[in-house]
């Protein structure tokens, strides 16, 4: 290691300025080299050069930091890198030490932006979901008829016109309340999340879309944005997300009540059909006449019957109890001796009452034979007991 | 009834009134006061979704600059 020389005044040990800065590029230079992330700005490279030179900006606190690599490294990396995004460099600090000035030399630089940003919403998903902001029992039911349908708007005038568009050729009975917004770039989130608010306490709007075309990933990143899709989450009435296209699974869908591919199925999911509604009036109709129809027979019907149970009442009444008389005339007729004697059996009396038994009579006794038809007088001759 | 309903309460009463008269224990006098409520809730729907047009309002943002 090359000694950094001084100069001696009596007991004074000095420094050249070009010693002082290579002196700390040593102490710099046992410094192990190491992954610096943040934001590419002032990218500067030429042919004629043998360095490319580039800042990395710190986003949060807009510190920042040279950075150089070697222009035949960074050609390699083909990264075609632009500013603002994000990039991880892979270096050494290093001092230059013609102005004394502290970098970074870079190996090799690897583009990060959207894997970090993959990562930070993949994060940021897997904690919502886990406080259940994405559970589908906490979805609510879209009204089938809303008094109005809040549109929460970009200044997209494609996804805009053809969810209005929509809404009134199906259902032109409504109301659309507008309020555009902000939708990307920075300040974005915070701007949709009020907008929402507004929409959400319009006193007519019972259910709010978002309405925002297909943008780039990072374009669409405000509504994956935490407080978005919280705000979502929490609204006071239901939401339709129509953010992006078919394949865009920006957060604040998950967290919605219904997700539409497009401006125009959102359009379809928030009100119905006129002509479908009208079918179902004309049949409601229908069934309400045939319903009261219905009742008027059965109360008809009830009063006819009873009409003629009333009327049939006196003849039901003699003809019970003519028969409650035949039943007796025949259980008196069963029981009657009459019909006994008609078999041929004889009722023996010897003055008083039948006999049962031979020893009740005495010869010469006088007895009284009754037959079916007439009676007999007649004397004991023997008795035989 | 005084203060506007929406069409969906209105269509839901509707439903209801319907479905008493078809269950069929409503006495008489009732049914027919029913009935009128029924058709009038209907005239009402119907008149609701004849001759809209679209409306649209615009809630502007609060001051720029925010």
């Amino acid at each position: 290691m090359p000694k950094v020389e001084h100069l001696v005044y009596g007991d004074r040990k000095v420094f050249t300025v070009s010693a002082f800065n290579r002196g700390i590029g040593m102490h710099l230079g046992r410094l192990p080299a190491l992954w610096v992330e943040g934001e590419v700005t002032e990218l500067r490279r030429n042919d004629a050069w043998a360095n490319v030179f580039l800042t990395l900006k710190d986003p949060k606190t807009n510190a920042t930091l040279d950075v150089t690599i070697a222009r035949r490294s960074y050609d390699r990396l083909e990264l075609d890198l632009s500013e603002g995004e994000t990039v991880h460099v892979a270096g050494r600090a290093e001092i230059y030490e013609q102005k004394g000035e502290l970098g970074l030399r870079a190996t090799t630089i690897e583009r990060i932006g959207l894997g970090g940003h993959l990562l930070a919403l993949e994060q940021l998903k897997r904690k919502l979901a886990a406080e259940g902001l994405f559970a589908t029992e906490r979805k609510r039911r879209l009204p089938r008829v809303p008094r109005a349908v809040g549109i929460l708007t970009g200044a997209d005038a494609a996804a805009r016109g053809d969810l209005v568009a929509t809404i009134g050729a199906r259902f032109p009975a409504t109301k659309v309340v507008i309020r555009e917004t902000r939708v990307q770039g920075k300040g974005a989130a915070s701007a949709i999340v009020s907008a929402l608010a507004e929409l959400a306490g319009h006193p007519e709007v019972d259910v709010v879309v978002l309405a925002r075309g297909g943008g780039s990933f990072e374009d669409l990143l405000p509504f994956s944005d935490e407080s978005v899709v919280r705000a979502v989450a929490a609204s006071g009435v239901p939401i339709v997300s129509a953010v992006g296209h078919e394949q865009d699974t920006p957060l604040c869908d998950l967290a919605a009540d219904a997700r539409a591919a497009t401006p125009t199925a959102a359009g379809a999911l928030v009100v119905p059909h006129i002509g479908d509604l009208e079918l179902a009036l004309v049949a409601s109709r229908r069934r309400l006449g045939l319903a009261v129809r219905a009742q008027l027979e059965r109360d008809r019907g009830r009063l006819m019957r009873q009409g003629e149970r009333l009327r049939d009442s006196p003849r039901l009444l003699l003809e019970r109890r003519r028969a409650t008389l035949d039943r007796s005339g025949a259980r008196l007729q069963a029981l009657s001796p009459l019909a006994t004697l008609n078999r041929g059996y004889a009722i023996v009396r010897a003055g008083g009452g039948a006999l049962r038994t031979a020893a009740e009579a005495h010869p010469g006794d006088r007895l009284q034979i009754q037959l079916a038809a007439g009676s007999l007088e007649a004397l004991v001759g023997e008795v035989h007991g | 009834m005084s203060e506007p309903r929406s069409f969906e309460e209105l269509q839901r009463d509707l439903e209801e009134i319907i479905t008493r008269l078809e269950r069929g224990d409503v006495p008489v006098d009732d049914a027919v006061a029913l009935f009128r409520r029924g058709e009038q809730l209907y005239a009402e729907c119907v008149a609701r979704l004849q001759g809209a047009e679209l409306q649209v309002e615009e809630l502007l943002p609060p001051a720029a600059g925010t």
